[in-house]
């Protein structure tokens, strides 16, 4: 089932997420056929594809928010196919959203403490997981102010923060880049890249930056028309010919 | 610094609170010292007993509306469950209210556990128009069992007097004591609630309900939590106001303008906020009070509807965030 197993840096590692076989109809439309790929502990995985490609189902049948026509995921081994989203999370399978979606009337404190107090394992204290989180993303300073008096990329850390708050152990993040500029880009993917190092957390990237996806991850995942056409390593799928033919076109120099 | 803003509890200073308690007894003060005063009769009081009884009930809607952002528009259930179990068990079994009390706010919860299990999947709208519906079934379902409800005509009260026992008085000075009671201990839940973990995971339900699962929140069980609460809440006030008025009938506890009625107060007054359906609901029967005169003096009906009309449009128009947000906003410099 995966070729690129055998390439993969954290081979020895627990499989983080199993998705089998996973099919999504609306009707007559096939948004996802036979979608399959594991995720190691440990590793950072990026997704791409072009829009209507099937990534953002994809995200929402692992996340929980939308149940798969066919086939199941496997989280830790534990199948959560029929988990709902929050017992997904409160596991420690973490995401953001594409367009950032705070609790707007609350402060970035509250936001973050929300998840904390959720997700904490037994005899953690959440004001102490909140705290750690505020000075990890930088965040003190803004701790009492409401998300729509922050800039863009504050209001991404506070959702990644928030996403990680109290346990975490996968963590996905749907387009985390768009919108940032390249210094701000590259400083958020330092902080997600010390989150893996540091906290040994996994992490999915679902970008449609190549570039930046290229630079970040050690594994890439090619969806087109519904399905997975390539996974490798990011040199592997760039110079895989299929991708080449199906998604990259003549840009294929947007991966170097 | 805020302290009148909901769940500020962190950033709270001591000074700030002491002059939000000063600031809270204020009102306190004024309506348990407002017998002595020369110029009031009982006129001013029962107003006042009303403000206080549709406070309360306010206060008990802004719980699942404003805190939970659950519109529940057919909210006159559980305060018809309220004064019915109360009227019912006293009249047919001579139970008095102090018990019945209690047997309404169980009736309350779990016709909200029931309703809430069946509609709180629904999103938004839907959700709406289910406690309408429920609303319309339950003046049916008055209507059928006359003998226990009264039908149409409603249910009255076995008047005893004054009696302790039987929650009754020939004045109104009794029930303004206990309306003021039950005002500060709904704030009080109030603020328990916005400062609580069931508070946070209310507002953020509210605020966006796939985020909330996204941080761990089960959706489904807050907004049900949050149902009860309010249901029990209004059931209690419900009590009350059974109680004052000694009558009860299908239109006066699940009719429209009612349903209105225990919107109002959060709606004027602040959505979410501990003040809110305070400020809200007092302004309201003052409202209602002047616009009553003046509509005898000028012989106009239904001069108060008007009012809360323009009264609530402006709100919407000008303070969406109701007349306590609006001045919180003013104060945080937006």
């Amino acid at each position: 089932m995966m070729q690129a197993a055998s390439t993969m840096p954290a081979q020895a590692a627990a499989v983080a997420l199993d998705v089998k076989n996973v099919a999504r109809h609306f009707g007559g439309l096939v948004a996802l056929r036979d979608v399959s790929f594991t995720v190691r502990e440990g590793e950072v995985m990026g997704l791409i594809g072009p829009n209507g490609a099937g990534k953002s189902t994809l995200f929402e049948i692992i996340s929980g928010n939308m149940p798969p026509t066919k086939g199941s995921v496997s989280y830790f081994g534990e199948d959560c196919t029929n988990a709902p989203a929050y017992m997904r999370r409160r596991s420690g399978m973490c995401r953001t959203f594409q367009k950032v979606r705070l609790f707007e009337s609350m402060t970035v404190e509250q936001n973050i403490r929300v998840a904390a107090s959720q997700c904490l394992p037994e005899g953690r204290n959440a004001h102490d997981e909140v705290a750690s989180i505020l000075s990890q993303f930088r965040l003190e300073a803004q701790a009492q102010r409401r998300p729509s008096e922050l800039t863009l990329a504050d209001r991404k850390r506070v959702e990644i923060g928030r996403a990680i708050a109290g346990h975490c152990r996968l963590l996905m993040l749907d387009e985390s880049m768009s919108g940032l500029t390249h210094d701000e880009a590259n400083h958020l993917i330092t902080e997600i890249l010390a989150l893996n190092r540091t906290r040994g957390i996994t992490v999915i990237v679902v970008e449609h930056v190549l570039s930046v996806l290229a630079a970040m991850v050690n594994r890439l995942v090619v969806l087109h028309n519904a399905t997975v056409i390539a996974d490798g390593t990011p040199t592997q799928v760039a110079n895989d010919p299929v991708v080449i033919e199906a998604y990259l076109g003549t840009k294929q120099k947007a991966l170097k | 610094m805020n302290t009148s803003a909901p769940s500020m509890t962190a950033s709270q200073d001591n000074g700030g609170q002491t002059r939000a308690l000063l600031f809270a007894l204020l009102p306190v003060a004024a309506v348990a010292i407002l017998p002595l005063l020369p110029f009031v009769n009982d006129y001013i009081i029962a107003a006042t007993v009303r403000a206080l009884i549709f406070i309360s009930l306010g206060q008990a809607w802004n719980v699942v509306a404003g805190i939970g952002g659950l519109l529940s528009l057919g909210h006159g259930v559980f305060l018809g469950l309220g004064c019915y179990t109360t009227g019912i068990l006293f009249n047919h079994y001579g139970i008095p209210p102090w018990i019945g009390v209690w047997a309404g706010a169980g009736m309350a919860a779990i016709f909200a556990l029931v309703m809430g299990s069946m509609t709180l999947r629904m999103r938004g709208v839907f959700f709406a128009l289910a406690t309408v519906a429920m609303s319309l079934a339950m003046v049916q379902l008055t209507r059928h069992f006359v003998d226990l409800t009264g039908g149409s005509d409603g249910l009255a009260l076995k008047f005893n007097g004054n009696s302790w026992w039987a929650m009754q008085a020939r004045t109104p000075m009794p029930f303004l004591y206990g309306g003021l009671v039950l005002v500060i201990v709904f704030y009080a839940i109030t603020r328990w609630i916005l400062g609580s973990k069931l508070g946070l995971e209310m507002q953020a339900v509210r605020d966006d309900e796939t985020a909330a699962a996204a941080a761990g929140v089960s959706v489904f069980r807050t907004k049900l939590t949050g149902l009860m609460l309010s249901a029990v809440m209004t059931a209690v006030a419900g009590t009350l106001y059974m109680q004052f008025y000694m009558a009860i009938d299908p239109d006066a506890a699940f009719g429209l303008s009612q349903a209105i009625q225990l919107q109002l107060p959060a709606l004027l007054g602040g959505l979410g906020t501990a003040w809110g359906p305070i400020v809200g609901g007092a302004l309201m029967i003052f409202l209602s009070e002047v616009t009553n005169l003046g509509a005898t003096k000028l012989e106009i009906n239904g001069l108060d509807i008007l009012v809360y009309g323009i009264m609530l449009l402006f709100v919407v128009l000008r303070a969406p965030k109701g007349i306590v947000g609006f001045f919180m906003d003013r104060r945080r410099g937006r």
